[in-house]
């Protein structure tokens, strides 16, 4: 609705080094997609609290609007463990959800992390896999969920940062989510606890994740690449 | 963004352009001078631009109206084309209704005839205009009062226009302004007062007492008298063209030409009550009311207010909400900086919660208003949250009386919300539902926002954050894995033959066996010696199991054999048995069971008709007042079948257009090829027909090409015209089923009808089955007058409800069947006819006829 502080041609400032195109088509593929990247979560969220999320950004509730559905989602795995590490793929059936999700739920929080909702040009084989040097997925720059420069220009997916520079707003530092979320409807006395269980989604990984409902043998883990597999 | 363009954007705003200055005339003076510079050589770029700024940032209209005021000193010409810009928009805006520009559009020229660019003359006629079609559209012999949602909202329009310019008409044309008030009057006593007991918040309002609440026009109105009886005055509203009132009068007043308001639609020929149901429905869903006030802070709260003001700052907000959507930024800083000399948080949390809760649905996703509500509480962390805190609290003293689709909405708005606040909450002060009965709706309020939140995060995380009040683990969901009934674990019963066919189907999955060798296997080795019921049962439970791990395996399984439950499942009895399977291997994941039962219609393993048998089973019936699941379930299911019925809506129309464009391309192609041929005929007199034979043969393939695409496009549309159709008769079976359903199990339940039945009446009705010791239970005050049990209150806030089992049941349903009839009112209004004949007959309850009437918005004065 408001074009008057919108830059429409700024969709994202990604680049994604495996398309194969020229930079017009890459943003048509953005413009048209209905695919977009989850990143920044928590290696513990599981494809069912992010369906729960974003299924939100699909309810039926306006008449005369092609309600939508989450079509599919695809976690990213690190390539070496095989192991969900921090980004994902929600594919809706229609453009609309695609938008509102970026829209409504990019820098909002998933399992205490702001996560960051952008549009994608489309799923393909292989990019479920991490693409840091150690399998994994890069660790993603904090970002503020108000600052629309840091939030097209941080890395994304495990890339190595092609595209989009690091260019960080000048109160970056001041600004990290953890600011952010303090102020809930009761002042907060536990950020602190709080950040103690942020860090250890990445450094040390508790033995058991609370949240997987069996925890599969080796077969299954085989079991599971295959079914990823569309 | 060049500099004149971001001053003129952030005028008013206390920025860097205007060195934080909050001087509106500083503003305005510093703003003009730089358009001054600009306008010889970007004045159409100027033009533009301002018109949008007016139009995307109302509330700073009075600014632009006094700048537009100077500038018609400098360039009368550049003021003259802004003026007929706006006539031509507005009325663009009339006919085609664009409510929100009609609205704002009549703001602006009421800016304009302030800063003395219009004379008040012309406002008045636009005015009267407006007023004498809403005059003939409510006269029964001239016009069509099904049209009365239009009527009201032009006069509405006018009396907005009041608090900008009331002042300045009072004074320049008192007579004139005076006649279209005393016409506003007379307008009021021939429209009928809009029943809003469809649409509103809370239950209770419609019990009937003697006084009718006012509806929106009516209460605006109060409002414009009172501000008028005030002299005119209102805080709200800035009214910077006063020190510039010696300047301005220097400019030359313009044209406003003559507007005309579209006809409203005839009246049907027959006239039924069902033609003019109809007629009203779609009038009312092109002018919808804006906004519904929710009331629910004390009256202390906000009293200080004048009564226009209250109407002035919820006009600011709802505007920065429509054309802030989408910019968290804008919105959140435009939200918490009016233009106003007093504090409004509290109206701010409720002008938000009444959209979030608005009735049938809200202008946006409901997820916007969470996000703004999120954003809010970062903006202003002293105030806002709790503020919303207290909101919360209010809502949920009146839980029991919140219409049903509203709770929905709660529930999801406020897991959500606390989701982004590390789920800290007082729960304490909640502890006490425990107390109540399993169905009180607070208890089960506090139940569904728990589930959501795990949800959204996980069991041992949602448990902690309870640890204030941990008695309330109860409430929790169970913990969520799955229940296979052939895991050898708890499988004692199962004998050991099916033990083993299910270990045989999970190793032929795991061997990448295909669904054909599957089903030829079932067929030949399990159904004949086992029967129905148990290969389904051992089919469906080890195939859900394999795709237990997450929301991708269930798909992969279902996709790879979701042949194999179609052929087992192969009718409706059958599918209904797969629901029930379904259901018992996630009893404890209501998540996955409306997951999964979802999935399966979307491969249409099951039909929309099987889960609305299955939801009326007894088993989910005795679960209807005391848990979301079976309704769920429901909802995803008639909204699924709606996506269908939309999108082949949509397919229809895009291949009716590009139907338009071939045809035109095909008679194009043709008339190409035909002066061609035309032309080589004439060549010297003489045939010549080896001239350029290429280039016509190139003609006749291009034609002959449009040609069949025309076709082939006219043979797509009329598969399509045929597919929407049949969609549209399952969706009249869909409806008629769910209704006959919701009817026959309500007329079990409720209790003997009578003419006067009430929802009151049957909350005053003490169930027999408390489960609840009532001595426990704080003291209740009966109301004397009404017999209706009022709470206890609220400090510490120990709320109660003592409605026995089976009323709440039958209210909760009720709820249900009006909050289904609303949402689809569009989709249910074709087949009321037969709605008419099938369900809604005289064996009907009253209470679920009314409960249908209200939520189709059927049951005002046309009945």
């Amino acid at each position: 609705m408001a074009s008057l502080f919108k830059d429409p041609a700024k969709l994202s400032a990604y680049r994604d080094r495996r398309f194969n195109g020229t930079q017009e088509e890459f943003e048509q593929a953005l413009l048209n997609s209905n695919t977009v990247y989850i990143g920044n979560m928590s290696f513990y969220t599981t494809e069912e609290q992010v369906y729960e999320l974003f299924s939100r950004a699909e309810q039926v509730y306006e008449l005369f609007s092609r309600a939508g559905e989450i079509k599919k989602i695809i976690m990213g795995l690190d390539k070496n463990s095989k192991t969900p590490c921090g980004f994902c793929f929600v594919l809706y059936y229609s453009r609309e959800d695609a938008e509102d999700a970026v829209k409504y739920i990019s820098g909002t929080i998933l399992d205490d992390r702001p996560i960051r909702v952008d549009f994608d040009w489309g799923f393909l084989e292989g990019r479920q896999w991490g693409r840091g040097r150690s399998g994994g997925q890069v660790r993603d720059e904090y970002r503020t969920d108000y600052d629309p420069d840091i939030l097209s220009n941080g890395r994304r997916g495990g890339g190595h940062g092609h595209g989009g520079s690091y260019r960080h707003g000048r109160d970056y530092h001041r600004k990290r989510h953890r600011e952010d979320d303090r102020y809930g409807l009761e002042p907060s006395k536990r950020s602190s606890e709080h950040e103690s269980r942020r860090a250890s989604d990445h450094d040390s990984r508790p033995e058991k994740n609370p949240r997987f409902r069996e925890s599969g043998d080796s077969d299954d883990e085989e079991e599971d690449d295959r079914k990823r597999r569309p | 963004m060049s500099s004149w363009k971001s001053i003129l954007l952030r005028i008013g705003d206390k920025s860097s352009e205007y060195n934080s200055s909050d001087d509106f005339k500083d503003h305005i003076e510093t703003c003009f001078g730089a358009l001054r510079r600009e306008l010889a050589h970007s004045s159409s770029e100027i033009l533009s631009f301002l018109l949008q700024c007016a139009e995307q940032l109302p509330h700073k209209i009075p600014l632009y109206g006094t700048l537009i005021g100077l500038l018609n000193l400098e360039d009368e010409d550049f003021v003259k084309k802004i003026v007929e810009d706006t006539q031509n928009s507005f009325q663009d805006a009339l006919d085609s209704a664009n409510c929100d520009r009609i609205r704002i559009s009549m703001r602006f020229l009421t800016a304009l005839m302030c800063s003395k660019v219009l004379q008040p003359a012309s406002l008045v006629v636009v005015f009267e205009t407006l007023l004498s079609s809403a005059a003939i559209t409510v006269d029964e012999e001239k016009g069509n009062p099904s049209w009365q949602a239009r009527a009201d909202f032009y006069v509405i329009c006018i009396l907005s226009c009041l608090p900008w310019g009331g002042a300045e008409l009072a004074e320049q044309v008192p007579e004139e302004i005076e006649r279209v008030l005393v016409g506003i009057q007379a307008y009021l006593s021939i429209r009928s007062h809009t029943s809003d007991s469809g649409l509103s918040f809370f239950e209770d309002d419609e019990s009937g007492g003697d006084v009718v609440e006012k509806d929106f026009l009516e209460d605006l109105w109060e409002r414009i008298q009172v501000l008028s009886n005030n002299g005119w005055k209102v805080e709200s509203v800035p009214r910077p063209h006063l020190s510039f009132e010696a300047q301005l009068v220097a400019g030359k007043s313009h044209e406003f030409g003559p507007i005309s308001c579209p006809e409203q639609p005839e009246l049907p020929s027959t006239i039924s009550a069902v033609a003019y149901g109809k007629q009203k429905h779609d009038a009312e869903l092109k002018y919808p009311q804006r906004t519904r006030r929710l009331n629910i802070f004390p009256s202390s709260k906000t009293e200080d207010l004048q009564p226009i003001d209250r109407f002035v700052v919820e006009e600011y907000l709802l505007d920065v909400l429509l054309f802030f959507n989408g910019c968290r930024k804008e919105c959140a800083s435009f939200m918490v900086g009016l233009p106003v000399p007093f504090r409004y948080e509290y109206l701010m949390a409720e002008t938000i919660f009444s959209q979030l809760l608005l009735l049938p649905h809200p202008p946006f996703k409901p997820i916007y208003y969470t996000l703004v509500i999120m954003d809010l509480c970062k903006a202003l962390p002293g105030a806002f949250p709790a503020v919303v805190a207290g909101a919360v609290r209010a809502l949920f003293d009146k839980i029991a009386d919140l219409d049903m689709e509203c709770r929905t909405r709660l529930i999801l708005w406020f897991s959500h919300h606390l989701s982004n606040f590390q789920f800290i909450w007082p729960w304490d002060e909640w502890a006490y539902v425990l107390d109540l009965s399993k169905w009180a709706p607070q208890r089960v309020f506090v139940q569904e926002v728990l589930e959501r939140e795990v949800r959204l995060s996980y069991w041992d995380k949602i448990k902690q954050s309870i640890e204030n009040a941990p008695a309330l683990e109860e409430l929790l969901p169970p913990k969520g894995g799955p229940n296979f009934k052939y895991s050898g674990v708890n499988g004692q019963e199962k004998t050991e033959q099916e033990q083993a066919i299910s270990s045989d189907l999970n190793n032929k999955v795991k061997g990448r066996q295909s669904a054909r060798e599957i089903i030829l296997w079932i067929e030949e080795n399990v159904y004949p010696t086992h029967g129905l019921e148990i290969t389904l049962s051992v089919v469906v439970q080890t195939l859900l199991d394999i795709g237990s791990k997450s929301f991708t395996h269930l798909i992969t399984v279902l996709e790879r054999y979701g042949q194999v439950i179609a052929k087992l499942c192969s009718n409706q009895d059958k599918q209904v048995m797969l629901i029930a399977e379904v259901s018992s291997y996630w009893k404890y994941n209501a998540q996955m069971t409306a997951i999964a039962i979802d999935r399966m219609m979307g491969y249409r393993l099951i039909s929309n008709l099987a889960i609305v048998r299955w939801v009326f089973s007894p088993e989910n019936v005795e679960q209807f007042h005391i848990s979301d699941r079976p309704w769920e379930v429901l909802r995803n299911a008639v909204s699924k079948t709606y996506n269908r019925i939309t999108d082949l809506r949509k397919e229809v129309s895009s291949l009716k257009k590009s139907i338009i464009s071939a045809e035109e391309a095909a008679s194009k192609a043709k008339a190409d090829l035909e002066a061609a041929e035309s032309k080589l005929a004439l060549v010297e007199g003489e045939p010549v027909l080896g001239e350029n034979p290429a280039k016509l043969k190139h003609l006749k393939s291009v034609a002959d090409k449009a040609k069949e695409e025309e076709e082939s496009m006219h043979d797509s549309l009329q598969a399509k015209e045929a597919l929407l159709a049949q969609a549209l008769d399952e969706n009249e079976v869909l409806f008629l089923s769910l209704y006959k359903n919701f009817s026959t199990v309500l007329n079990k339940r409720l209790p003997d009808a009578s003419g006067d039945a009430t929802l009151q009446s049957l909350k005053s009705i003490h169930g027999d089955s408390m489960a609840v010791d009532l001595e426990e239970l704080p003291t209740m005050e009966v109301d004397d007058e009404n017999g209706i049990a009022q709470k206890s209150q609220s400090n510490g806030g120990k709320a109660t409800n003592n409605v026995g089992e089976k009323e709440q049941w039958c209210l909760s349903t009720l709820g249900y069947v009006k909050t289904f009839s609303r949402q689809y009112a569009s989709e249910i209004w074709p087949h009321i006819e037969k709605l008419d004949v099938e369900v809604l007959t005289e064996d009907a309850h009253p209470l679920f006829w009314k409960a249908v009437h209200s939520g189709l918005r059927r049951l005002s004065n046309e009945l």
